[in-house]
Order: C-alpha cells, then structure tokens, then sequence
C-alpha cells in the first residue's frame, strides 16, 4: 500500500487543477519579468528613467510575491487539487468550489501586486501584501483545504498516502502561519512593534518557505518518483519521521535571519541548533525517495517530467547542505546581507521548489488529459534552460556575495565594493533570461497540452472554466 | 503509527501550536520594551518620511542594524533592541546593496540629500541606487527629514553639528571667491596648510587620481573641476571650483585634509572611511595637476623619501 495508485483512465474535468497550474505558467510569465526587469536596474539604474510603479524597491516586492506565491506555490496547490483525489480514489468534492478558491486566490494576487506597484505594502518581506488581500489570501486558503478535507474524508481509500499528509497538514498550518505572521489582527499595518515584529516577521517569513513551500514540493516528489520508477515506497517509517521532524524543526528556525540583530540569543541559539538539525528531516526524504529510485534512476532521467522533479531532489539536497551551513554565526559573518542569499534563495525557490512544480505538471497533464503532452522536445528545453538558469545564477551570485563579504569585513565600504559586483550583476540578468526564456516554453507547452486549449482559450487564468 | 486524517491535522497543529508558544509568544512579551538610550521619538514629519521609505522599497537595499563586525557608515555604534520599540513594521532589512542606515542622519547636510535622491549618480557617480525625482517636493522633504533622524538623538547631534557649520559655509561663500577660500583653509589645521604633497607626480599617479575623481568627485565638481556638476544645481554652497584655487595657497596638506575630512555643513562628504591614504593623496594631486593648475607634489619639507617612491621626471600640461 505504499506507493501511489496505478493509473487509471478518469473522467474528471480536472477544472481546479488545470486552472491553477495555468495561473502557474501565467504568473511565472510575468514574475520572472519583473526580476529582469528589476536585475537590469542594478546595472542601469537610470534606464527606466523616473517611472514611481517600476523602480527597483517596489519592482522587487512585485517580483518576489508573484513568483514565490503566484507561480511556485500556484502550481504545487494545482498539483495537489490532481493527486490528492486521485491518491484518495474519489473525485474531487467540487469543482466549483475549486474555482472559487482560485477567483479568490488570484483576484487577491492581482490586487495586492497592483497594489505594490502603486506603492501600498505591508513592507516585511514575503508578507508585503496589503490588508486586502491578506484576507483574500486567507479565505483562498480555507476554501482550498475545505475542499481538500471533505475529499479525504470521503475517501474509498484507507490509508493516506504521505503526500496527503504534506499537502493538508502544509496548506493547514500555512493558513495558520500566514495569519500569525501578518500579523492580521494589527489590521492595514500588518506588524506590531519592534523586535517582536522582526522575530514573528522571520517566523513567517521562513515557514513560508519550511511549511508552504516545501510539504507541497515534496509532497509532489513523493507522488511522482515512486510512480515514474514504477516502484513502491522504501520506507513508510522515513516519511513518517521526515512529516513529524519537518513540523518540528522548520518552525523553529527563523531567527537565523536574525542572528546579527539583537534578538534575543535563546531564541538565536534555538534556530542555530535547530537548522543543523533540519538535515534529519531533509535526509530522510530524500534517503526515501531515492531508494525508491534506486537501480531505476534512468527511467527518471529519460523522461522530461520526471527528471524536472528529480533533479529538484538533487537541488534540495544542496540547498539543505548550503543552508545549515549558513546558518552558522561564523559563516554569517561573511555571506549575511550578500548576493549569497539570493544565490540560496533561488536555487531554493527556482530549482527546488520550481522545478518539481513543472515536473510534476508535466508529469500528471497526461494522467488528467489522457494523451500526452504537446511537445517533449519543448519540455526538454524548457527543463534545459531552467537548469542552466538557476545553476548559473547560483554561481554567479555566490562569487559575488563572496565578494562582498570578504571585502566588507576587511573593512571596505559598500559603495567601493559595488564596481566589483557589477559584472556579477550583469550575469546574473544572464542567467536570469534563460529562466524568462524556459517560463514562455512551460506555458506554451502546458496550454498546448490541454485538450482544445489552443489560440482563442489561451487567454490566462480564467481559461479552466 | 497510523497516519489517519485526525492524526495528520489534530498533531500537526498541536506540533505547530507548541512551536508558536516558544518562538512567537515568548519572545513576544520577554523582550524588553524599554527604549535605548539614544532614543527619542520621531516626529509626524519624520513619520511621514518613513511612510516613504516603506512605500519605496528602500528596504530591500538598506538594512537598518549595525553588526560589531561592521565598519562604514554608522559602526561606531551597534544596534540594540531598545532602538527599535517604536519600529512598525520593523525594517532591518536583509540585505546591503547600499549602506546601512541606522546611523545616516547628519552624515549630510539636506541640500546633499536633495541632490542624491534627485539622481544619486550626480552626488555618487557609481551608485545603483534609483533616482527618485518622481517623489512630490513635500513627501522629498519628509524622506530627506526621516533619514535625518536615522540614528535617534546621535542623529540630532549630528544635525546639530551640520546646521552649525552651515551657516558660516553660506555666508563665505557669499562674501565672494576671495573670502571663501580664505575661510575654508581658515579651518585647515596649520601644520597641513603648510605641507606639500610628500610623493611625486607621476604617470602612474595621476591615471589613479583620475579614476578616484571620476568614481567619487566628478558629479559635483564637474568634468573639468570648475564645479559645475549635475548635483551643482541642488547644492548650496555649491561644488568648488577648483580653477579658483590657482595661486591661492591650496598646497597638497590642505587638499588632502579636505578631501579626508569633508567641509561639515556643506555638501563635500569625507572620504576618510572610503579612500585609503595613498588614493586621496593620488586624486588630490590630479585635482592639483589638472584643474588648479600648479602642484607642490614631491617638494620639501616632505621627511625621508618613501621605500617605494620613483625619481620619475615628469612633463604634464
Ligand atoms: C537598488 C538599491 C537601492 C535602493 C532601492 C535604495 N538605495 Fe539608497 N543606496 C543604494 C546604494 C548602492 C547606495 C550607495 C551609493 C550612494 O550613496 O548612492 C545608497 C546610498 C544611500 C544613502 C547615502 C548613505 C551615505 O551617507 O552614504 C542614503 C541616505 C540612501 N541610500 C537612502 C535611500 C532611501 C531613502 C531609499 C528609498 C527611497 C533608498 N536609498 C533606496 C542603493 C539603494
Ligand atoms: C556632493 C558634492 C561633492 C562631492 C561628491 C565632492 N565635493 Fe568637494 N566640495 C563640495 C563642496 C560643496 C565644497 C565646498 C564649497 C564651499 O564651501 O564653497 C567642496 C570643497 C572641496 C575642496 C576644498 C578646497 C579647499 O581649497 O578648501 C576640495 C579639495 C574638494 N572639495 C575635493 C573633492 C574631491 C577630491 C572629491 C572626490 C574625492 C570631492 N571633493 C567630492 C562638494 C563635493
Ligand atoms: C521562478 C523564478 C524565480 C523565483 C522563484 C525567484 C525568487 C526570488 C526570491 C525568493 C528573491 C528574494 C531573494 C532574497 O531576498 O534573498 C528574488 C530576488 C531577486 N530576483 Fe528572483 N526569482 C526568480 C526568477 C528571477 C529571474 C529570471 C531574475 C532575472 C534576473 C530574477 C532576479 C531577481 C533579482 C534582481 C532579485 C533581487 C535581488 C536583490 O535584492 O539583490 N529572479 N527572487
Ligand atoms: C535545511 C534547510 C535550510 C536552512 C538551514 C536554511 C537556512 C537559511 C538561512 C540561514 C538564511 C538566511 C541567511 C541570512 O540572511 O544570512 C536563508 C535564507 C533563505 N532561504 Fe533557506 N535554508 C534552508 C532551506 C531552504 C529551502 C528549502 C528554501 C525554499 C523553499 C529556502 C529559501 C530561502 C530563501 C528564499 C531565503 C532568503 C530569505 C531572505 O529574503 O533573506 N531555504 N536560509
């Protein structure tokens, strides 16, 4: 019972999914632009002239809740509104519900992203939506998992597979975190006062990442791997340990973001001991899935799909290695404030998170449309570029936060150091084009695969209806 | 154990809700609220100008905490809880394209800030930061007051110390070329008034003091040093012209004290923290060379010659 069900034909409209990894490709279009975008303004601040909605500090908020809310989170919860009904064996409780939760959900991105660009936020990172669509946010999350929970429950299946588990109990807690870090009850401000703002700031800010972001990509992974290698589970026990340790451990390590502030040091020590201890909860997910794997990695290889979402596992498996690492206070010391976190924060968001999200995509489009995707050679571009993006820009950006590092705490000042990072900066706009270039080849490819999706239907998010 | 739906919701809540006691509400009501003692509050305008950064995104670019390991600006003094209790939203900032802020009140005087923000390039020609001439004259004077107020009551006495020698700067230069000159070098302390530049011109030298002219000086004192950069326009005083020097007793010690130490109240900035010694000799003897018209590079008094120093002959202009 340990792997997921074998295929079989459904009958579904699938409308819930499809929409949501539509919005997906969609939101990934214009979120990627917007980092260009924002990346070309570092090496030509005076291009976009004195344009108040483009300069850089709102494009970057608009940047980063577009992709990391609208794209990479939208097409995990499409995924999970295919595969938790399918690993249940009922059909999704509704539809319609399903729509409402995505109206909600995008209308409320939309809003808040317009909002940015007009200058309303909330300013915390990840949590700079304005009230709004705070609340949207919120309701978009109680009508998903409403929907998924009546799912489950009436289940013909008895045993919940474990991405049953990261999906609900993710979306779940998300809810909860989401609430608690923008701090809703303070109402438009969405914070409350000094260091106890930055500390619960940090506390969301990172289970958006440990509690959203990753249950669902690696939920995703668990659903694809064993089915790709056409083999079941390893151990039911890893992933028991790896959903309990993972509940445990993320939650609380924010305050690595804080280490040089002055939090309180209990709470720095916590998040210290508590981020080297995060390898126990990534190493049995990943020791899990690749014994699933074992003996059968070139049937994960040949295929686009499932290469996407297995070369995801081998980017969490770097980003978990990088991001203990950097949690040390000595380490701090050079790579805090660089370009070494956003180097970490894409290869995170972009080839881990990102990458299963397409994968898995891919993967179940032709479970859901029963004929295969549009174009496998256009998926394997897509994949290449997307690889070749986020590796370089990682590198790139590493070097350079290196750079930086090393020369502030000999002593040089910011403004000395920016010429050194320049050329880094225009790599950096480099890499980032492939990763433009891959998100038009995924939405091409995901809207061609659709059945009668083409030219007259392909206009954005209101498609799946 | 069987994972059943109650199981996966009912624990992982209970895990989450344990978690939240420890890291959210905890810190929430142990963490001190007495204020530090540098503290004050802001005013309304100054809260108005945070309103601006918030909106801006300046954050995203400036952090607003100074690490013991830091040097630059503001790191005499290391952040502490009490400075933040009025902070909503808190914005430390994770990341320094640009300086930190906490202590950038008083680094400048407002004509500097106005020019800055118009175009930084103008005031820091290789800056990244972006222009912000779109901002409405009011909300620029509410941004240009917060920033002001960066770093509590140190700010003030910075602002102080600024508003102080801005008057006589004004009035100098209003009184005409003669006499402002004589009362900026009226302030040089007399044992660099009257020390020439100690290393020789060179070839070498003076290709350095242009590219540090070009990367520091050049959007106020202008492409050929009369003063006229793109930042003049804000700037009053404005820029020196460097020509008006010539035959005016600017030796190598004054330039040099000059450009390590700024002219407090006007908008010439110290380099002292950003160019090493050997560089604001180099870029003063090229503003000597090039735009005053006359050096007293390499003449004496200057001690015992230095190990590295070449007996280069050189021919400029
Ligand atoms: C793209 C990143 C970026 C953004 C956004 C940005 N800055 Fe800057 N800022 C810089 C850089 C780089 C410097 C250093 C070079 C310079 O002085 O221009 C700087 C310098 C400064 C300085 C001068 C510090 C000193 O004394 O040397 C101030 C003050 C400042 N910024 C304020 C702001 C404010 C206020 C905003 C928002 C309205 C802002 N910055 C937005 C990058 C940025
Ligand atoms: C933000 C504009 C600005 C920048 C940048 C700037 N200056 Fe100045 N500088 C001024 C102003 C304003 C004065 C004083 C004018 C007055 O009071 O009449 C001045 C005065 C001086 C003086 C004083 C001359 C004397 O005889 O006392 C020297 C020397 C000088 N600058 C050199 C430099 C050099 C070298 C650089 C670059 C490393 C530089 N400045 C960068 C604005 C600037
Ligand atoms: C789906 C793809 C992408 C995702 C998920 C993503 C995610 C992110 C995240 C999470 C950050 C914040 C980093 C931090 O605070 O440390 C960020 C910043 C940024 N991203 Fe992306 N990004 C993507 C694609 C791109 C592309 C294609 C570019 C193009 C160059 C780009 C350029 C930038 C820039 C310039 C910043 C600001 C960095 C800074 O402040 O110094 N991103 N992105
Ligand atoms: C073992 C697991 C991980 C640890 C210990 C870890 C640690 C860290 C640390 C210490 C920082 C902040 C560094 C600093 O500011 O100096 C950071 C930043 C970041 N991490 Fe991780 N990380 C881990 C995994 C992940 C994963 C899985 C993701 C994405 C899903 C991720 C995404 C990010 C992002 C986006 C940032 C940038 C935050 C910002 O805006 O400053 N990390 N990480």
């Amino acid at each position: 019972m340990n792997s997921p069900e074998s295929a079989q034909v459904d009958t579904q409209s699938h409308a819930t999914a499809l929409g949501y990894m539509i919005s997906a490709g969609v939101w990934m279009v214009i979120g990627t632009f917007a980092g260009i975008t924002a990346g070309i303004e570092l090496i030509a601040p005076d291009l976009l002239g004195n344009i108040a909605w483009l300069v850089f500090g709102r494009l970057r908020a608009m940047h980063t809740t577009i992709v990391m809310f609208g794209f990479a989170v939208t097409m995990l919860i499409g995924a999970a509104f295919y595969i938790v009904p399918r690993l249940v064996r009922v059909p999704l409780f509704s539809e319609k519900l399903g729509m409402a939760s995505l109206f909600v959900w995008n209308g409320s991105l939309l809003a808040g992203v317009v909002a940015l660009s007009l200058g309303y936020t909330q300013s915390r990172e990840y949590a700079e939506m304005f009230y709004p669509s705070d609340i949207g946010v919120v309701v978009a999350f109680v009508l998903m998992l409403w929907n998924l929970i009546v799912t489950v429950m009436r289940r013909k299946e008895p045993v919940l597979y474990v991405s049953v588990w990261y999906f609900v109990g993710g979306l779940m807690l998300s809810a909860a975190t989401y609430i608690i870090g923008n701090c809703m009850w303070a109402g438009w401000k969405g914070a409350i006062f000094g260091m106890p703002d930055a500390v619960i700031h940090w506390f969301y800010g990172h289970n958006v990442l440990g509690l959203l972001m990753t249950p669902l990509a690696v939920a995703a992974a668990y659903y694809v791997i064993p089915r790709a290698a056409k083999a079941p589970l390893y151990s039911h026990t890893l992933s028991q340990i790896g959903f309990w340790s993972i509940l445990i451990m993320y939650t609380h390590i924010g305050t690595h973001h804080l280490l040089q502030a002055p939090a309180p040091t209990w709470l720095k020590l916590i998040s210290v001991v508590d981020s080297i201890a995060m390898t126990i909860p990534v190493a049995t997910v990943l020791v899990n899935l690749w014994m699933t794997a074992q003996g059968r990695i070139g049937k994960l290889t040949q295929n686009p799909a499932a290469r996407f979402v297995f070369v995801g596992t081998i980017m969490y498996l770097v980003v978990c290695i990088q991001g203990p690492f950097q949690s040390l206070p000595i380490v701090q010391r050079i790579t805090h404030f660089t370009h070494w976190i956003p180097a970490h924060a894409h290869l995170a968001v972009v080839g881990f998170v990102g990458m299963i999200g397409w994968g898995t995509c891919y993967f179940i489009l032709p479970e859901m449309t029963g004929r295969p995707i549009h174009s496998k050679r256009l998926a394997n571009l897509h994949y290449w570029l997307m690889f070749m993006g986020v590796v370089s820009m990682m590198v790139v950006l590493t070097i350079s936060g290196l750079i930086q590092g090393h020369a502030w705490y000999h002593g040089e000042g910011v403004y000395r150091v920016l010429p050194s990072t320049f050329l880094y900066n225009v790599m950096r706009v480099m890499a980032g084009a492939m990763i433009v270039v891959s998100s038009w080849i995924g939405l091409y490819n995901l809207l061609r695969s659709i059945p009668q999706a083409g030219g007259a239907r392909a206009s954005a998010g209101e498609v799946a209806s | 154990m069987r994972m059943s739906l109650d199981v996966v919701l009912g624990g992982s809540l209970l895990v989450f809700a344990a978690v939240v006691s420890v890291v959210v509400i905890l810190p929430g009501v142990t963490i001190s609220d007495k204020p530090s003692a540098d503290y004050r509050p802001r005013t309304e305008l100054e809260n108005g100008g945070r309103d601006v950064y918030v909106a801006n995104g300046c954050t995203y670019c400036h952090s607003q905490y100074v690490r013991w390991i830091d040097w630059g600006l503001g790191a005499e003094r290391v952040a502490l809880s009490g400075d933040y209790i009025a902070e909503q939203p808190n914005l430390l900032g994770s990341e320094r394209t640009g300086p930190d802020l906490s202590q950038a009140g008083g680094e400048h005087p407002d004509d500097w800030h106005g020019a800055h923000f118009h175009n930084p390039r103008h005031t820091r020609p290789e800056s990244i930061m972006p222009p912000f001439a779109f901002l409405e004259s009011n909300r620029l004077e509410a941004l240009i007051a917060y920033v002001q107020s960066l770093g509590f009551k140190l700010a003030d006495a910075r602002m102080e110390r600024q508003r102080k020698w801005k008057k006589p700067a004004v009035e100098a230069f209003e009184a005409g070329t003669e006499a402002n000159i004589e009362w900026l070098h009226g302030h040089v302390p007399e044992p660099w008034r009257e020390l020439p530049n100690p290393y020789p011109t060179t070839r070498v030298g003076l290709e350095r003091g242009k590219r540090i002219y070009q990367g520091f000086c050049i959007g106020c004192h202008g492409e050929v040093g009369d003063g006229m950069g793109p930042a003049a326009a804000r700037l009053y005083p404005p820029p020196l012209n460097f020509t008006a020097l010539n035959g005016r007793g600017a030796t190598g010690g004054i330039l040099y004290y000059q450009i390590m130490n700024g002219i407090t109240g006007t908008a010439m900035p110290y380099f002292k923290r950003e160019l090493e010694s050997e560089k604001i000799w180099a870029v003063g003897d090229y503003v000597a060379v090039y735009f005053i018209g006359e050096s007293d590079a390499d003449t004496e008094p200057k001690g015992i010659d230095a190990a590295y120093e070449v007996e280069e002959e050189i021919t400029y202009r």
